[in-house]
């Protein structure tokens, strides 16, 4: 389709991009958009360095292909670049979202009759303290072809939709924010959610009313399983991301295959082909979604690799080279990522707390040797029973010591899907999982 | 009635990883908002790319009919065309600078690896209507963004410098990379008052929320009761002001198409709550003053947003300011914020000590305690008149500092 250069490899890719919102804030319609966008990415490597350029005009690829040639140095050896030599090729089509299940297939009326289903049975009027909330619907597909001078074709799509209510709770003057959302990758599945949603709502409302603030100090901290699963992602996923370590013998060292660095208790796995919101069936370099067991029995025994990643280190592709977009270079990035499921009783768990907190849910997090995570919701934990709402500004802990504090994994294993990562300015779709977890000693502020 | 969003963006781009020279890239992008107004309602296309204005307002016609959206306002008019652009450097003078920029870090700091983005923007936005609106805005920068590592270092990533400017000056490169990266291996102790020196951006976010006219007239505001008081010090003025020199690529009028009196909306005059913000529509649905204040959107109509917010800068230099006490400069910091009722924590992963000007060592990590009502108010200094270590504006302000780490 496209004339490479035989002295330069390149690659090539073209998205086709849907999306479609619509929200309504105190009953009245807040947003109301739709966007599709096409644009592509070119890509030239002649064995030195990346010439890149993304476009609009499709049909100017070519042109684009041959400009980024004439800037880059001819290398009649680049099929034997080890960086080259690593990429895979694929000749595939991954179409997983057409007709019923394709977003793009919805009408907005479809789109508002869902909205306005969540409001009249989720929104509750007759709550004095409820002086703002919102509920939104939203869908996004993406059609994905990549080329490249090595011989690779492959055609594949994503998709994912929402629905997410939240409300705003004043009390003493205070407003406290809180709802739940779903991210689905089929529209089917947004349905039938009110009595969680109404649960999570009245969940909040209570915190609003009663929750006291939590003494700073170091506590013993169970973890609900949505707070599992953005530990696993910021505590360890990011570590696992090899572009981090490519020339530094210090990190190389730190995190050698085969090091324990974690309770026997910890396994942590990362896997694009996961029907979840980071599902990347092949990644934009081209490579095919492998399942990495990053860890096992607190046992590193992985990690995430693009291609030049993979080449430095001297491993296996692993399907994680991902970008934002056609407009965003792609680099080493999660999927779905989880602490898998352990043995121990999550109510036991607790139950063996003398004096600690369950941390029930978060909004935020951050991933460097110290890790952060703010809650939106805890409790505290005396005598082995949940008490009171606590508001907890921030939790932190590092990352070398408290994979060693684990000393209970719960066997209520669940993925959630309403992620997205930031990294070097690219935000990109994930989820994370796990189960309830008991971490010995977590830093409380 | 038509109008016209067009919003031309060029970027080049070389990216260095590890230290080493990763990719030059270089993009062009055309975005534009065909919207066609009728008895109250809007017709909206959003076209990514180029597209003939007869293709783009029949779509949005089109979309008048499908899904007609309220936006019940007089189109606004004027005419005006500001050009920030001072100097614009062609791809291989960028690769230049970068490579210049870099061998200084290298050769001069051998002990760190490199992540370092050296990018050129040239952006124009414009806003045209057939009442006679003939707005443009085109700005021009070089921004430089640099993650830096030690060698010895466990962490992925230990700090980061990045700045903006229209005219790009060597020495305000090696300036910076000097203040960061000369005292960096020198460990120091975080003094007994602690005060913190930082770009303010990331701060403002829960004042610009507070301010928003609907959370004040909701009652979901913080601020709510407090217009017309004193609720900051007498040192602190917020304003909203489109002509500050050190934000990039921001266009004059806001998603209505008004423009203010001098480019600038005071909010909080030396402490005082004058008012909160809105758009036409909240000023509307609200019965409050309309600031005008809309966020710009190309997709959908404008909602209350798109604020420049800025503190008024004292008279004096950051150090004159800090009149002899040390300062510490939060190089990493992430994950903590403001609580719904004000009150701020922040852990501080890496950080600096500071006397105003030069960077003296690093600080053990800790985490920051304070409110906005106190960071704003009782413990707030000023912003000073100088730009030292960032080479844009920064705030001083007391904080407490937690004991649990």
């Amino acid at each position: 389709m496209y004339q490479f250069s035989k002295d330069l490899y390149a690659d090539v890719r073209i998205e086709e991009i849907y999306e479609l919102w619509l929200g309504v804030k105190n009953g009245e319609l807040d947003s109301d958009g739709m966007v599709r966008e096409r644009g592509a990415m070119i890509r030239v490597f002649d064995g030195k360095m990346w010439y890149t350029s993304t476009t609009n005009k499709l049909d100017e690829i070519q042109k684009e292909l041959d400009n980024l040639a004439a800037l880059a140095t001819p290398n009649p050896d680049i099929m034997n670049h080890p960086q080259v030599k690593k990429l895979e090729v694929h000749t595939e089509e991954v179409i997983r979202f057409d007709g019923e299940r394709d977003v793009r297939n919805i009408t907005r009326a479809q789109w508002k009759a869902l909205l306005d289903s969540y409001i009249d049975d989720c929104i509750d009027k007759s709550i004095t303290e409820m002086g703002i909330w919102f509920v939104g619907t939203s869908c996004s597909h993406k059609k994905k072809s990549f080329y490249s001078s090595k011989g690779a074709h492959i055609e594949q799509d994503m998709q994912e939709c929402s629905i997410a209510m939240w409300c705003g709770f004043t009390v003493d003057g205070v407003t406290t924010y809180g709802g739940k959302g779903y991210v689905e990758l089929e529209p089917s599945k947004l349905y039938g959610h009110e009595e969680e949603i109404i649960k999570e709502r009245d969940r909040y409302l209570d915190f609003a009313r009663h929750a006291v603030q939590a003494e700073p100090g170091v506590y013993t901290c169970v973890l609900a399983p949505c707070v599992t699963a953005m530990f696993a992602h910021e505590s360890f996923g990011h570590k696992s991301e090899a572009d981090y370590m490519l020339n530094d013998k210090t990190l190389q060292e730190e995190w050698v295959m085969g090091k324990k660095v974690g309770s026997e208790k910890v396994f942590f796995c990362d896997d694009g082909s996961m029907m979840n919101h980071g599902y990347t069936p092949y990644d934009d370099e081209g490579s095919k979604a492998k399942k990495v067991w990053l860890m096992k029995d607190g046992v590193l025994t992985g990690r995430l690799h693009d291609a030049k990643s993979a080449m430095t280190l001297e491993e296996d592709l692993t399907g994680n080279c991902r970008a934002q977009s056609y407009s965003h270079f792609p680099m080493v990035r999660m999927t779905n990522t989880y602490m898998a499921a352990g043995t121990d009783d999550p109510e036991q768990m607790i139950k063996e707390v003398k004096d600690g907190i369950y941390v029930y849910m978060v909004q935020h997090g951050s991933g460097l040797a110290t890790f952060t995570m703010k809650p939106s919701i805890c409790y505290r934990i005396r005598d082995g029973k949940l008490c009171e709402p606590l508001r907890v500004n921030v939790l932190t802990g590092s990352v070398f010591e408290t994979l060693f504090e684990i000393d209970a994994v719960g066997t209520d294993f669940e993925m959630f899907n309403a992620y997205t990562c930031g990294k070097n300015g690219q935000s990109a779709p994930v989820s994370a999982g796990g189960p309830s977890i008991r971490v010995k000693k977590l830093t409380v502020n | 009635m038509r109008e016209k969003f067009r919003f031309e963006q060029t970027i080049s781009r070389v990216e260095y990883k590890e230290s080493i020279l990763h990719s030059f890239h270089r993009s062009n992008a055309i975005e534009s908002s065909f919207r066609v107004y009728k008895d109250g309602k809007v017709g909206i296309h959003y076209q990514v790319g180029e597209m003939s204005d007869e293709e783009g307002y029949a779509l949005a016609v089109e979309n008048l009919k499908e899904r007609p959206r309220p936006y019940p306002f007089e189109l606004e008019t004027g005419k005006r065309s500001r050009d920030k652009t001072e100097r614009e450097v062609t791809d291989k003078e960028l690769m230049d600078i970068a490579k210049e920029c870099m061998n200084y870090l290298c050769d001069k700091y051998p002990r760190f690896r490199y992540s370092a983005r050296f990018e050129q923007e040239k952006s124009v936005h414009m806003r045209t209507n057939e009442k006679g609106m003939e707005y443009a805005n085109t700005d021009c920068a070089i921004s430089i963004s640099v993650g830096y590592k030690h060698m010895d270092s466990k962490d992925i990533l230990d700090g980061s410098f990045n700045f903006s400017l229209r005219d790009f000056d060597i020495d305000v490169f090696t300036k910076m990379a000097d203040n960061y990266l000369a005292n960096y291996e020198k460990a120091v102790e975080l003094p007994e008052e602690v005060i913190i020196d930082t770009q303010y951006y990331g701060l403002l976010g829960a004042l610009d929320s507070h301010l928003n006219g609907e959370n004040i007239a909701l009652k979901t505001s913080l601020l709510t009761d407090k217009i017309g008081k004193q609720v900051f010090s007498e040192e602190f003025t917020l304003l909203h002001d489109v002509s500050d020199e050190e934000c990039w690529f921001n266009c004059f009028w806001d998603g209505d198409g008004c423009v203010i009196e001098r480019d600038k909306q005071v909010f909080i005059d030396k402490g005082v709550v004058l008012s909160g913000y809105a758009d036409k529509k909240s000023a509307k649905k609200y019965n409050i003053p309309h600031t005008k204040n809309a966020y710009r959107t190309f997709s959908d109509i404008p909602g209350a947003g798109g604020l420049n917010l800025r503190i008024a800068r004292s008279n004096k230099t950051v150090k004159e300011l800090l009149d002899g006490r040390y300062c510490v400069i939060p190089v990493i910091c992430g994950g903590g914020g403001f609580e719904d009722n004000g009150d701020y924590t922040m852990p501080v992963q890496s950080a600096f000590l500071s006397d105003g000007e030069k960077i003296l060592g690093k600080l053990p990590p800790f985490t920051i305690v304070s409110s906005m009502f106190d960071m704003f108010g009782k413990d707030f200094i000023g912003v000073g008149a100088d730009n030292p270590i960032y080479n844009d504006k920064q705030i001083l302000f007391r904080v407490r500092k937690s004991d649990i780490l």
